[in-house]
């Protein structure tokens, strides 16, 4: 029957093509609205370490004045940030799987056998070889960089896919020499592409910003003593002894973020415990003066602190939502007009045997199918929505305004299943009169 | 096969209450030919619904082929409308963007039938109705004899226990009416029990048996009467 069923609903389209066009067009336009605006929603809020989101964590430290809390907030919540020493130490007790310290420097970046004018300033992100395994990071060519080189500073460097193209022609790059500054890198590893979103793990304004093109090891950053004054914030409740760089690492000035993968959830609170202690260590030596107030903070909930997520594109959502609901009634009512043309044969066919259930299916089918066309519609509007929307906010990542196999599927599924709901009403107006009163019509 | 024990149908609006048939016993045995006549508005259509299965019966008793169809829900009503009766309407109610065989097979594909016996009980109902050789050709290819004959067609397909028409000459020019008459004389003399309304007297007296329908009241008439009349 089912094919019999497609066979009398592509017959019923053809025969009502203006209306059920514009119930493929009501529904195509509604979908598009709401699943463009769900996509960037989506792809903004989602969760961008799925497997992993219950034990990567943000460490917080209470690393601030004895005289005032920080920020002077009423209750007290520690920085997001921590300091050098604090990294270091943490890093060096190995109490946690993975250890990634979000740190970074400008410099000036070029192929050592160019001259120093075609250096380009770059943004180098110094973390530790944690950071590629704990964030699942893609290699097209080598790997990160070995632990000796976290433990030593060595000058190695891993680069982005992108930049790879522009330096090396997209070649395999192993072992090839960059500069930065005046410091010769050997690079290690090139990324592939790469789409973690939202981007939790730095600052919390750049979530939907690209990742860094260059990746170097935070020792080395330490060793070599490179430091951008205005490239993030860094905070001190307490000058440094001078102005040098070594007294900034050895100080009390916090702007490291740093996070920890633990090998399970289940390990969360003893690591909370070795934290505690941690800083009760440090109290002994006379630093960290205020209440212990360590927290490990997911990605989620930190980009949420943060307000990295604007209230705005879940309104968008909302909004689209509705007018979906007005794009369906339209189609309803189209649809019900398409069925009233109907009666006479649905007449005809409850005489000669057919159940309602019969007519349910036929009708519902010929429904579904105007839901599907109006979601496929849906699905080419809402990907030129996407990409226009990708050309206006250039400073989003184009990865925001891609939809996922899955979120295609259930655009689709969603033109279907609403088509359905809203096409049920014309339904059952159309085959719920007596039989009898249809056929005086005749 | 067909038994109506004090069987009654009212409807009633806001304020006012209709009595389209007053409770009326009327049996109908298998082969014969019933003919229902009566003026405009006298409850005939009335009849032929409840007898089709299409309304229900306000009071009173209905026993199709020894099934007390009061009883049954719509979808136990649309199974035995399926398989045991075959309608055809004044207007031939022919689906026009379905083909001549595709209209003719309806029925069976709520019968849930192979393909192989569709389109054996298909070939076989038209070849009946003189039109095997225009299975593919659509309704509006048709004149409207023709087309009643795909109608007839379309009943004869489920080999239904008893053919309900409807004033199936209606939209007929005599001619045409003559033929149709003639079809539906040779479906009855093979078996097929026909309960069919008419307007016109002449075809009335060739039915085996005449019901006169008038305000609501169904009285059998002695076909003589009438013949003479």
């Amino acid at each position: 029957m089912f094919i019999y069923y497609i066979k009398l609903a592509c017959l019923s389209l053809w025969q009502t093509r203006s209306l059920s066009f514009l119930a493929v067009l009501i529904i195509g336009v509604g979908i598009s609205a709401t699943m463009t605006t769900y996509t960037i929603n989506y792809m903004m809020t989602k969760d961008p370490l799925p497997a992993k989101s219950e034990r990567v964590f943000l460490v917080r430290l209470n690393n601030w004045s004895p005289e005032a809390s920080y920020r002077n907030r009423a209750e007290e919540r520690p920085p997001t940030y921590i300091s050098v020493q604090d990294s270091l130490n943490l890093m060096t007790q190995n109490k946690a799987k993975g250890h990634i310290p979000i740190a970074g420097f400008k410099d000036m970046l070029k192929l050592p056998e160019q001259s120093a004018i075609d250096a380009e300033v770059s943004v180098v992100r110094a973390t530790t070889r944690d950071f590629f395994s704990t964030f699942d990071v893609p290699f097209l060519y080598g790997s990160s960089w070995p632990q000796s080189s976290d433990t030593t500073g060595e000058q190695v460097v891993v680069i982005s896919k992108a930049l790879n193209l522009s330096l090396f022609s997209g070649e395999n790059s192993i072992g090839r020499t960059l500069m930065l500054g005046e410091n010769q890198f050997t690079v290690v590893g090139v990324l592939d592409d790469w789409h973690l979103l939202p981007r939790f793990y730095g600052d919390s304004m750049r979530a939907f910003q690209p990742p860094r093109e260059i990746f170097v090891p935070f020792q080395t950053q330490i060793n070599l003593e490179l430091w951008t004054s205005n490239l993030q914030s860094y905070e001190c409740w307490k000058e440094p002894e001078n102005a040098s760089v070594a007294a900034l690492w050895s100080s009390e000035c916090i702007w490291v973020f740093f996070w920890v993968e633990l090998a399970s959830a289940d390990n969360k609170s003893e690591y909370l415990d070795f934290l505690d202690s941690y800083v009760r260590e440090q109290q002994a030596l006379g630093r960290f003066q205020r209440p212990i107030l360590n927290q490990l903070q997911t990605g989620a909930d930190y980009l949420q602190e943060r307000r990295a997520y604007s209230r705005d594109s879940e309104i968008a959502v909302w909004l689209a939502g509705c007018f979906l609901a007005l794009c369906l009634l339209n189609a309803m009512s189209i649809i019900m007009t398409k069925f009233q043309g109907k009666t006479a044969e649905v007449a005809l066919r409850r005489a000669v045997g057919a159940s309602s259930a019969d007519l349910v299916q036929q009708y519902a089918l010929e429904t579904g199918i105007i839901g599907l066309l109006g979601g496929m519609l849906g699905l080419v509007l809402t990907q030129v929505c996407l990409y226009v929307s990708s050309q206006l906010y250039t400073h989003l990542s184009k990865d925001i305004m891609n939809m996922s196999m899955a979120l295609m599927l259930a655009t689709v599924i969603l033109s279907i299943v609403s088509s359905l709901i809203f096409g049920l009403l014309p339904i059952l107006r159309a085959i719920g009169v007596q039989p009898a009163e249809q056929l005086k019509s005749l | 096969m067909l038994r109506m024990n004090k069987l009654a149908k009212t409807y009633f609006t806001d304020t006012i209450k209709t009595q389209a048939l007053r409770p009326f016993d009327l049996e109908v045995k298998q082969g014969e030919f019933i003919a229902v006549v009566g003026p405009s508005g006298s409850g005939k259509t009335t009849f032929l619904n409840i007898t089709g299965l299409l309304e229900d019966a306000s009071e009173g008793e209905y026993w199709l082929d020894g099934v007390d169809v009061c009883t049954l829900s719509d979808k136990q009503k649309s199974r035995l409308r399926n398989e045991k009766i075959g309608f055809v309407f004044q207007s031939f109610n022919l689906i026009p963007e379905l083909n001549i065989f595709d209209n003719v097979e309806m029925p069976l594909r709520y019968r849930k039938l192979s393909s192989a016996e569709r389109k054996k009980r298909v070939e076989h109902a038209l070849a009946q109705v003189g039109l095997h050789s225009r299975q593919t050709h659509y309704p509006s290819q048709l004149s409207g004899g023709q087309q009643q004959r795909v109608a007839i067609a379309r009943a004869l397909a489920g080999s239904p226990a008893f053919l309900l028409a409807d004033e199936p000459t209606g939209n007929l020019d005599s001619t045409m009416a003559d033929g149709v008459m003639s079809l539906l004389k040779e479906i009855n003399a093979a078996g097929t029990t026909i309960i069919m309304v008419t307007h016109d007297l002449e075809q009335a007296t060739q039915a085996s048996r005449i019901v006169e329908v008038k305000d609501g009241v169904i009285c059998e008439v002695d076909k003589q009467t009438q013949a003479i009349a």
